[in-house]
């Protein structure tokens, strides 16, 4: 089975901190009572033009100061959103939980990450192509390779390696442990997390960060998001009959894990517990077929010991594109099959596509559930498409008795992946 | 009471490499001393302070890929990715990987960044921009817009993906990009899933293709690369005094990881054993290595204590050993550090004298190396090694292969950024 039992682990796994940003706000709680409120943070996409795009609204974050961050000039020159909202994080969950002071020693810290593509930014390179330019306005490649690259800032090429912001969070934070970034899906972040806890559940690291990151919405990643088929026009519309595909969203979450002993050690409170996670990749199809996401589902279950009638929340990964949805909901009904009382919800009509941010972010908001017992609604739902046959919380928020969440989620290569948290006591 | 710990053995390796467009050929030119590195031949690098590299054969890889059924994928696969095709299918069919029946225990883990973006791409795009935000689109449309590919061979998951459908693996499947330390951290996170029992068998390793303009240029802005140097065969001098940067190469390093009650009941070769797996991040500076090599300090130990063997139970250490001032010498302290009045007699080696650094696809490359050097009792040379350098004074196995015997190497890989990671390689002892 493609999944980690939760019995046999050792170690029992609990969240102490929890950073976030996404576009509806700057911290977990912030975020939580934007969405309970119905808030969308998708919208008009400002900064760069969008004309010959067909989509042109993502969910972004506002600008991040890297000076309040502590960050210096030289690496906030490597540096973009995509990194400066894992330092953020990094150093929210950090704090949260207590680690930022003396209470472990930071050598022995994992941290896993999941990250997106970096693309380079045409600004970094435009002063080497004008001075490649020929006087009739054509590019002279001799001069490009002789004179004109050297007008590229010299450490550019660092800004350019996946793993140079996951780097700089391990600086910022001082942390040494045994780390790793997958990239760049929503699976990556969920593997990153359940690493994260395997890692403190064996007892490899006493404590452990999970993060997942978001690509900065760029021109480049709108294209190739829209190259690959997966973008809708204006917004992003879970589970609704009339979904017409996804939309970008920037956004990270960290997670601090640690040992229940751990905890109790240090005086940090538990938020939560992992206790599942299972994966999958379906072969031979560009979106995963029903069977290996539920196959991912039904080994997070088996590994956490639960029935399927113990989860009371699913966050599903409803990313909006009609395949991704169908295919997701046929999953839920061959685990799912009658447990009635399942609710269902995604984040993407309110927060957008976050990537390989997207698992992390909604386990995080899991968490939230888990401590308020409230299920945001979820937005750009209705009309709910007939025959999906899903429990979706759509309208408004629902109150109710939350123990257990599941998320879920798929990337558009065929990777599935499922998590599951408890509440902690 | 804890379950008995699963063992994680080596049922299949394969690699392409400047030295062989497999693995028994790259051993067999490594133990001769001889150099892959030579002026590059992929673009015009008039001008630039370094001009060679270590290069696979365009015509060899070509052939090769003429001898593998036939896929459609083929418009996906960055050249990165073309070599680990070519890897993966010495590696499964040394393991007979085809003959397993439950296809969702098999997974990949790969080390791998994707393509570059192509100068002339970049060149072209630039056309459409103003520099100030504003990109002309319709134009851009005009010209055939940006094509659909290029972005996909940028992305690492495409390449696993990939993997899974050309071997049927419907196991776990993850892309790892930690730079340097990518191929293994692929190697060790697969062992980590078998051990854990989320698979029986793991298809892992690193690809990389840098050896473009954009790759290489970026390398050359950072000044890391070697730039004096007589010979292209002569550049790269890990822990020689002369030693001014490395050299860079391309390849990949495919290995078939299999828990070892699997691998016997279906009647496996099991070549060795994947001992321990141990990483760690500098949390230093961006651009330099920590001065005491603590990272490495604490990555090495890491890797033994997973393996519960120590510095005395280590027969020969193959060293990250870039041939930058840098490296050579805070690994030299590390490995002082951490194995104390035994570290002038350990054997430490560097086969980045003969192959250059492939970065995602070094740590793969090297570990398989270690592994037929163990069973072939042959240590790998240090060539070009000609002017001792006071500060690194261990034994590097000098210009020439060493005959002896020896049952468990340490393989280190230490990344830009601060990322490192070491794997722990044994002769399967039963």
């Amino acid at each position: 089975m493609n999944g980690w039992k939760s019995s046999a682990m050792g170690n029992v796994v609990v969240i102490t901190g929890v950073g976030m940003v996404t576009s509806l706000g700057q911290s977990p709680e912030e975020i939580f009572k934007a969405l309970l409120e119905g808030r969308t943070g998708i919208g008009p996409i400002e900064g760069f033009p969008t004309e010959g795009f067909t989509t042109k609204t993502a969910a972004r974050i506002g600008d991040l100061d890297p000076k309040a961050l502590g960050i210096s000039r030289r690496d906030a020159r490597i540096m973009d959103t995509h990194a400066y909202m894992l330092v953020k994080c990094a150093k929210d969950a950090f704090a949260h939980a207590g680690l930022d002071g003396e209470s472990a020693p930071k050598d022995g810290i994992a941290f896993f990450a999941g990250m997106g593509c970096v693309d380079y930014r045409v600004e970094d390179l435009l002063p080497a192509i004008h001075a490649s330019m020929s006087n009739d306005g054509s590019i002279d490649y001799g001069k490009f390779y002789e004179e004109g690259f050297r007008e590229i800032y010299p450490l550019w090429p660092l800004g350019m390696l996946n793993n140079i912001a996951f780097c700089l969070a391990t600086i910022a934070l001082g942390v040494r442990g045994e780390n790793t970034v997958f990239s760049p899906d929503a699976d990556s972040g969920a593997q990153a997390l359940s690493e994260a806890a395997l890692s403190v559940a064996e007892g490899r690291a006493p404590q452990a960060l999970a993060a997942g990151v978001s690509e900065k919405v760029s021109p480049l990643n709108i294209a190739r998001a829209s190259l690959s088929g997966i973008l809708g026009k204006d917004t992003c519309r879970p589970f609704s009959s009339d979904r017409d595909g996804t939309i970008l969203g920037e956004g990270c979450a960290v997670l601090a894990l640690e040992s229940g002993l751990s905890a109790k050690q240090r005086g940090a409170t538990p938020l939560a517990r992992i206790t599942g996670h299972g994966e999958a990749f379906s072969i031979g199809d560009s979106v995963p077929d029903s069977k290996a996401i539920a196959r991912a589902m039904q080994t997070a279950l088996e590994g956490a010991g639960l029935r399927p009638s113990d989860i009371d929340v699913l966050i599903a990964h409803g990313d909006g594109t009609p395949a991704g949805d169908r295919s997701e909901a046929e999953a839920v009904n061959q685990v799912f099959a009658g447990a009635d009382r399942l609710k269902v919800y995604s984040s993407k009509g309110a927060l957008g596509h976050m990537l390989a941010a997207s698992s992390v972010v909604d386990t995080a908001l899991g968490i939230q559930m888990l401590r308020t017992g409230a299920v945001p609604p979820t937005l750009n739902a209705d009309p709910i498409d007939g025959s999906i046959n899903l429990n979706i919380v759509a309208g408004k928020a629902v109150k109710m008795d939350i123990r257990r969440v599941m998320v879920s989620c798929i990337s558009h290569e065929g990777q599935c992946a499922a998590l599951i948290v408890e509440a902690a006591g | 009471m804890p379950e008995e710990k699963r063992r994680v053995v080596i049922t299949g390796h394969g690699m392409v490499t400047p030295l062989g467009m497999d693995s028994e050929e790259t051993f067999s030119n490594a133990s001769e001393g001889k150099s892959g590195i030579d002026y590059l031949k992929a673009f015009d690098t008039t001008g630039l302070p370094c001009r060679i590299g270590g290069e696979v054969d365009d015509g060899k890889l070509e052939e090769f890929e003429r001898s593998l059924p036939k896929t459609k994928l083929k418009r996906y696969l960055s050249r990165g990715m073309r070599f680990m095709r070519v890897a993966t299918h010495e590696a499964a069919g040394q393991a007979r990987l085809g003959d397993i029946e439950d296809r969702s225990g098999i997974g990949v883990a790969l080390g791998s960044h994707g393509d570059n973006t192509a100068v002339q791409d970049i060149m072209a795009l630039h056309r459409f921009y103003d520099g100030e935000g504003h990109w002309d689109m319709q134009g851009l449309m005009r010209a055939g817009g940006y094509p659909y590919g290029d972005f996909f061979r940028r992305k690492s998951d495409v390449a696993t993906a990939v993997l899974s459908m050309l071997y049927d693996l419907g196991g776990p499947n993850v892309s790892i990009v930690s730079a340097c330390s990518a191929g293994p951290q692929a190697i060790g996170e697969a062992c980590y899933m078998i051990r854990s029992g989320r698979c029986d068998v793991m298809v892992a390793g690193g690809c990389e293709s840098t050896l473009n303009f954009v790759g290489f240029v970026g390398f050359v802005l950072i000044t890391a690369l070697a730039e004096r140097y007589a010979t292209p065969q002569s550049a790269s001098r890990p822990f020689d005094r002369k030693r001014n940067g490395f050299v860079m190469s391309e390849g990949a390093g495919a290995l078939i990881l299999e828990e070892l009650k699997h691998a016997k009941h279906r009647g496996a070769p099991i070549l060795g054993e994947l001992l321990g797996y141990g990483s760690s991040a500098d949390a230093y500076r961006i651009t330099d290595t920590h001065p005491k090599g603590l990272g490495a300090v604490l990555a090495m130990s890491a890797a033994m204590e997973d393996a519960s063997l120590g510095p005395e139970d280590i027969d020969y250490i193959s060293a990250h050993g870039t041939s930058t001032q840098q490296n050579d010498l805070t690994e030299t302290r590390a490995i002082k550090e951490v194995f104390g009045e035994r570290a002038k007699e350990v054997p430490v080696s560097s086969v980045k004298s003969m192959l250059g650094h492939p970065i995602a696809a070094a740590g793969a490359i090297e570990g398989i190396l270690a592994l037929m050097g163990i069973n072939r009792s042959v240590m790998l040379p240090t060539i070009n090694y000609e002017n001792p350098d006071p500060r690194c004074n261990l034994d590097y196995v000098p210009n020439e292969a060493r005959t002896q015997e020896h049952r468990r190497v340490l393989s280190n890989s230490f990344g830009f950024g601060g990322q490192n990671a070491c794997l722990v390689v044994g002769k399967y002892e039963g």
